[in-house]
């Protein structure tokens, strides 16, 4: 536990977070909550889930997830025409690297960051298996939309 | 102008060829796309643009790896970072390889624009 982060700093990822949707959409996402969750009882995953693999001074995973109405609003204020599954698990790709790169600013250039990976149609007990016993979840809603953030990160004992 | 668009996804790939036909911006032609470093060389080669916007986090090879190839095969070449990677040391990394600017992501339409008006400058 002592290498893990704390809750200030989770704060930065509620702040990418709102930072994300303000520059994309010009509206605040509503964060609704953000608490260290339990293995056993975390949010079900949405449809479309963005992942990146932490590594060098720490290691983990960052998680964004969220459902095909609220990805496809966002894809047409991209002004994207193909609302494809492609699409889709691009832009949950896109946004969970986002936020990876953009807490970089806190966490420095040693919280090395993947390429995404995406999973459509994620099982709550596969979910429940990629991440660790406490993670830290951020729920989020924009318009009447609702995605989660995960963040599953520890720092890497020195 | 020819511009090279590099960036592993689709989305942004887009995005970004909409916003340069902004009518601020002088006649910007898209001469290729490509989705990582390997494919981006390719089509620097074929096409000969005079700009490149260039992600960062790509498979295959990276934007700061695919920076430095490119600007020691054409060292006027005009490449703008476009990485949501925001921490200080990475952005001297990428302009100490001959990137000219860095844009970061989220972006917006405007700022893009004003990017790259500071680029054609």
């Amino acid at each position: 536990m002592a290498n893990d982060i704390n809750e200030k700093e989770i704060t930065v990822f509620v702040d990418a977070l709102i930072h994300y949707f303000v520059q994309i959409t010009g509206e605040k996402a509503d964060v609704r909550t953000a608490f260290l969750g339990d293995g056993e009882a975390l949010p079900a995953p949405h449809e479309f889930t963005g992942m990146i693999k932490v590594s060098g001074g720490y290691h983990g995973f960052i998680y964004f997830s969220a459902d095909r109405v609220l990805l496809s609003r966002l894809l047409l204020i991209l002004q994207e025409p193909h609302h494809t599954d492609e699409q889709m698990l691009d832009a949950v790709g896109e946004i969970a690297n986002t936020l990876a790169g953009n807490v970089r600013r806190h966490f420095g250039e040693q919280m090395e960051v993947s390429v995404p990976s995406t999973i459509q149609h994620a099982k709550s007990e596969q979910f429940q298996n990629m991440v660790r016993s406490h993670p830290y979840v951020v729920t989020m809603k924009w318009k009447q939309y609702d995605a989660c953030v995960i963040v599953d990160i520890v720092r890497t004992a020195k | 102008m020819r511009l090279l668009i590099v960036d592993d996804s689709n989305i942004i790939r887009s995005r970004i060829a909409r916003i340069v036909s902004d009518p601020r911006l002088p006649d910007i032609t898209i001469v290729g796309m490509a989705k990582n470093g390997v494919e981006a060389i390719t089509l620097l080669q074929q096409h000969n643009p005079e700009m490149v916007t260039m992600d960062l986090t790509m498979p295959e090879m990276d934007g700061v790896e695919c920076t430095e190839a490119m600007i020691k095969m054409n060292p006027k070449l005009n490449i703008l970072i476009v990485s949501a990677l925001s921490d200080k040391a990475t952005a001297i990394k990428a302009l100490k390889k001959g990137a000219k600017g860095f844009l970061y992501k989220p972006f917006t339409d405007e700022q893009l624009v004003e990017a790259f008006v500071e680029l054609l400058k």
